[in-house]
């Protein structure tokens, strides 16, 4: 019966209608349960219905109609008093919405109504009409495979076509109703309202458009940005000319506002099954839950919207399921016997929050305590020291569940992990509070589009790049070895062997040299140049070392120059590129230049750096001093040596002809002076090698000036484990030590001098 | 590939010393200059990325993708923009030479090979007056860049790996 193009394009019309319809229905069959005597509501619901069946005969879809004139029949004697709102004419009815929704999709994915015979449930809705006693309705609608499993951790459920993407945002928007409830006990019942208040007029001042059409105008938009760039590069003194170029300026700004505007929609979208879902839910746990709705104007890119969907359905299934207690447990703690559970979006501070909030009796802090010291998460004395609120957020942990039994509404094993992975993979963030007794809030923030974000213009090489915002920390310049004033310019590179780190506050974070590890510049042995770009990326701290300023301390003005603000339209790289598995897409400048956007989660797998927890045991070591502390390295000769960090300068690698050699002594040139250069291996009394093309050189400084040593490997930075054992006149050695465990000889520079 | 009169129109170019062909219905764009950036740890034959009116292009060196040898770093060379599905390339050419109407049954069955240039993306050749065309299948140009990685990965570690 769809037979030609036309058709379909018209069926594909009434599938998203008749969805959005459905979404509406449920929304006004628990308003009207609420309230059995809103007229209104009923007749709103009768039109709805009435709706869907004229179409569905229009398009022939005969059991669609069946179904739908039963429940009209239903509706029309509720609207004639002939009959009594009560259970069992509210479980028929949302059995009939689940049924037209199951069609529905059915007609979305094969193009015909399927086989499944819904006549049983039309003669259920005549019998209920005729007022026969009738079988109960399921009670749980939620569990019977009408609905999705929402509960799974599955990819974004499409249930609406996604070619169509409402451009309300374009259109006035009404005023924003204010935020009562947020942060108060009360409006919860008109928050609901609100939600309901049939707002049919949004159709009428709404179009449909296509979602690629939406991408192309951004597109060019995004051309229409680089065209006005040139335009504002040319140098003139005509003030017509100037006066065009200041208006095409401020058109284009207020255009590419406009464009990134029409892919929001409102998280209504999201907000409007839960009435339902908790409605459900509620009722399969015996609990009587009251569901108050905030902020559901408040506009997220739509395919972020498809993304926090399932996380925020798992949250709201678990507030009902483990957190609202039961009416008489409820009670008994001198509670009202309604639980409450509030949804809240809002923007701040240039993110979208959502709040997930109930009353219930809140987190067990010491039953997740526990637990974590069983799974070994955390050892009984570290939980012991660990604050509440650190404690709290080991329920994010994977596999960690609080809940005593396994209910079939949750608790199967999936559970917070899973919500803070999908959250975390769109740059957001998850956080709990609980309040034990009170009740327990959940805060997503996500940002309001990926295709859009603020990021750090970088320079690493001779390449710019670009790295997200929302994971940056802060930007600290390296102080380079030989400046030994004061703190000023922050902390070194240490640990210098293949893990290199960072000190900062007493904590040492492992750093990745981007050039480097980019392939943009040659690895050097010893690097004390640049600014490092402090990142965190889920539960990861790390430092990613960007150029800085060449010589002296970094200034402000240094750390601008390496790295600028931007905010950034994002552009897929196609997978060719994206299978590289460091670039989340890359982005075009005001000044043309195409920069790659640094995949940080990426970056952090392929530089496999140290995880968090070991640098923690790392720290013991490094808090201490740097007087205890000594640069390990290993002669050309193989031996491993040490010298005390406390007297090193500088660390260099310099050509070979660089080093001059003036009779038996050997120089090199540093600034105004020479610095004379002592080969380790003669220095303990060895021959001396001749070095290949670079030479490594560890510069102290001593009380008759610097002196360079040179060794063959720069092997780490370790702390002393053992006191100086001092061995007895051997030439050029100060001391044995342990250090990482080995027996070391610490080098005297003092007494050698064989030059 | 094939249209329905037993005819198809190609696109060729140069690179090397060899002719290639694609169908002109892949290609998009020819640009004489663009501006590419690079892509640190890209698989090889990958030499950049350009931008074309909003959407961001990966550029592929025919020479690299072919085995051919490195072009002349100052030769000028110009970008064969072909369009898969969704999907945007731009095949960096030595030169694009003309279009021709080519019968399928002028093409023969391809060569092993086309003096030590990988041929895996050769569909069939074509021979006029003046050359031998070697036609390509877009598709497998890309695919095989899929599999790249790891060796481009190691090729990193070999060259950074200490």
């Amino acid at each position: 019966m769809v037979g030609t193009n036309d058709n379909e394009e018209f069926v594909q019309e009434f599938l998203v209608e008749s969805t959005e319809n459905l979404d509406q229905l449920d929304r006004d069959l628990i308003a009207l349960e609420r309230a059995p005597g809103d007229e209104e509501r009923l007749a709103s619901i009768f039109r709805t219905v009435h709706t869907i069946k004229g179409n569905s005969g229009f398009f022939g879809f005969s059991k669609l109609g069946a179904l739908t004139h039963s429940g009209e029949h239903l509706l029309g004697r509720l609207r004639d008093g002939k009959l009594v709102l009560d259970d069992r004419v509210t479980g028929s009815l949302y059995s009939m919405v689940d049924a037209v929704r199951s069609i529905l999709r059915t007609i979305e994915t094969t193009g015909s109504e399927g086989d499944h015979d819904f006549r049983d449930l039309a003669q259920r809705l005549t019998a209920v009409a005729a007022g026969e006693a009738v079988e109960p309705a399921p009670l749980a609608p939620a569990a019977t495979p009408a609905v999705p499993a929402q509960i799974e951790p599955v990819p974004a459920a499409k249930e609406s076509p996604a070619s169509a993407v409402s451009a309300e945002a374009v259109a006035p928007r009404a005023p924003v109703v204010s935020a009562a409830g947020v942060g108060t006990a009360s409006g919860v019942a008109p928050a609901v309202e609100k939600g309901i208040a049939p707002d049919r007029t949004a159709s009428e001042s709404s179009i449909r458009v296509d979602v690629g059409l939406v991408g192309s105008i951004l597109d060019l938009v995004g051309e229409l940005v680089l065209a006005r760039n040139q335009l504002r590069s040319i140098e003139t003194d005509d003030p017509a000319v100037l006066a065009a170029a200041h208006r095409i300026n401020a058109v284009t700004n207020a255009l590419q506002e406009t464009a990134v505007k029409t892919r929001l929609q409102p998280i209504e979208h999201v907000f409007n099954k839960f009435p339902r879902t908790v409605r459900d839910l509620a009722v399969s746990c015996g609990k009587e839950v009251h569901l108050s709705i905030d902020g559901g104007d408040t506009e997220l890119d739509r395919t972020l919207i498809e993304s926090i969907r399932d996380p925020l359905t798992h949250l709201v299934r678990n507030a009902v399921d483990h957190g609202i207690e039961s009416p008489d447990a409820r009670a008994a703690r001198g509670k009202p016997r309604i639980g409450r559970l509030a949804l809240r979006a809002f923007n701040e501070s240039g993110q979208v929050t959502i709040e997930v909030e109930d009353d219930g009796g809140g987190i067990a802090v010491e039953v997740v305590r526990q637990k974590a010291i069983a799974k070994g998460l955390v050892t009984a004395e570290k939980a012991a020291a660990l604050p509440d609120e650190r404690i709290l957020q080991f329920i994010f942990e994977p596999g960690f569940s609080t809940a005593v039994t396994v209910t079939s509404v949750s608790g199967r094993g999936v559970g917070m992990d899973v919500v803070k992975t999908n959250i975390e993979a769109i740059g957001g963030t998850v956080d709990i509070h609980s309040r034990p007794g009170l009740g327990t809030t959940v805060r997503v923030r996500v940002p309001l589009t990926l295709a859009i974000m603020p990021a750090l213009i970088v320079r690493s090489g001779s390449e710019r790049l670009a790295i997200p915002q929302a994971a940056v920390r802060e930007l600290v310049p390296l102080k380079p070895l030989g400046d030994r004033e004061g703190d000023r310019g922050g902390p070194r590179i240490e640990g210098l062997a293949d893990a290199p780190v960072i000190r900062l506050r007493g904590r040492l974070l492992p750093v990745v040299f981007l050039d480097e590890f980019l392939g943009l510049r040659e690895r050097t042995a010893c690097r004390d140049e640049g600014t490092v770009v402090l990142v965190r990326v889920d539960d990861h701290e790390f430092g990613v070392v960007i150029d800085g300023v060449r010589h002296g301390i970094p200034t402000e003005a240094g750390v601008g120059e390496a790295a600028s603000l931007s905010t950034v339209v994002v552009k897929p790289i196609g997978s060719l590129l994206a299978q590289v598995g460091l670039y989340a897409g890359a982005t075009v400048l005001g000044d043309g230049g195409v920069v790659l956007i640094l995949d940080l989660r990426g970056l952090l797998q392929a530089a496999d750096l140290p995880a968090a927890r070991e640098v923690d045991a790392v720290a013991a070591a490094a808090a201490a001093t740097d007087a205890d502390r000594y640069l390990v390295c290993r002669t050309r000769h193989g031996r491993r040596i040490a010298l005390p960090l406390d007297q090193i300068t500088r660390l260099e690698s310099v050509p070979a002809g660089d080093v001059q050699v003036l009779g038996d002594r050997k120089v090199v040139r540093r600034g105004d002076g020479f610095t004379p250069v002592v080969d380790a291996d003669r220095l303990l009394g060895g021959g001396g090698t001749e070095p290949g093309d670079a030479v490594k050189l560890v510069v102290l400084g001593g009380p008759e000036g610097p002196v360079a040593v040179s060794v063959g490997q720069i092997l780490d930075v370790l702390a002393a484990e053992s006191p100086l054992q001092s061995t007895a006149a051997t030439r050029g050695i100060a001391g044995l030590l342990a250090l990482g465990g080995l027996a070391t000889e610490v080098l005297d520079v003092s007494r050698g001098q064989p030059w | 590939m094939v249209s329905h009169a037993g005819v198809f129109d190609a696109c060729a170019f140069r690179a090397g010393e060899h002719c290639f062909a694609v169908d002109t219905s892949c290609v998009a764009e020819v640009l004489h200059s663009a501006r590419l950036t690079p892509v640190p740890l890209a698989p090889e034959s990958i030499v950049g990325l350009l931008h074309l009116r909003g959407r961001i292009v990966p550029v592929i060196d025919m020479r690299r993708r072919l085995g051919l040898p490195a072009a002349d770093p100052d030769a000028s060379r110009i970008n064969l923009v072909i369009r898969l599905g969704d999907d945007w390339y731009s095949l960096l050419v030595d030169e694009v030479l003309d279009v021709q109407s080519i019968h399928l049954d002028r093409i023969e069955r391809p060569v092993k090979s086309v003096d030590g240039a990988a041929t895996d993306a050769v569909t069939g050749v074509f021979a006029d007056e003046a050359r031998l065309v070697h036609i390509l299948d877009p598709e497998r140009l890309v695919q095989s860049l899929h599999r790249q990685r790891i060796s481009s990965l190691v090729r990193h570690g070999v060259t950074h790996g200490g």
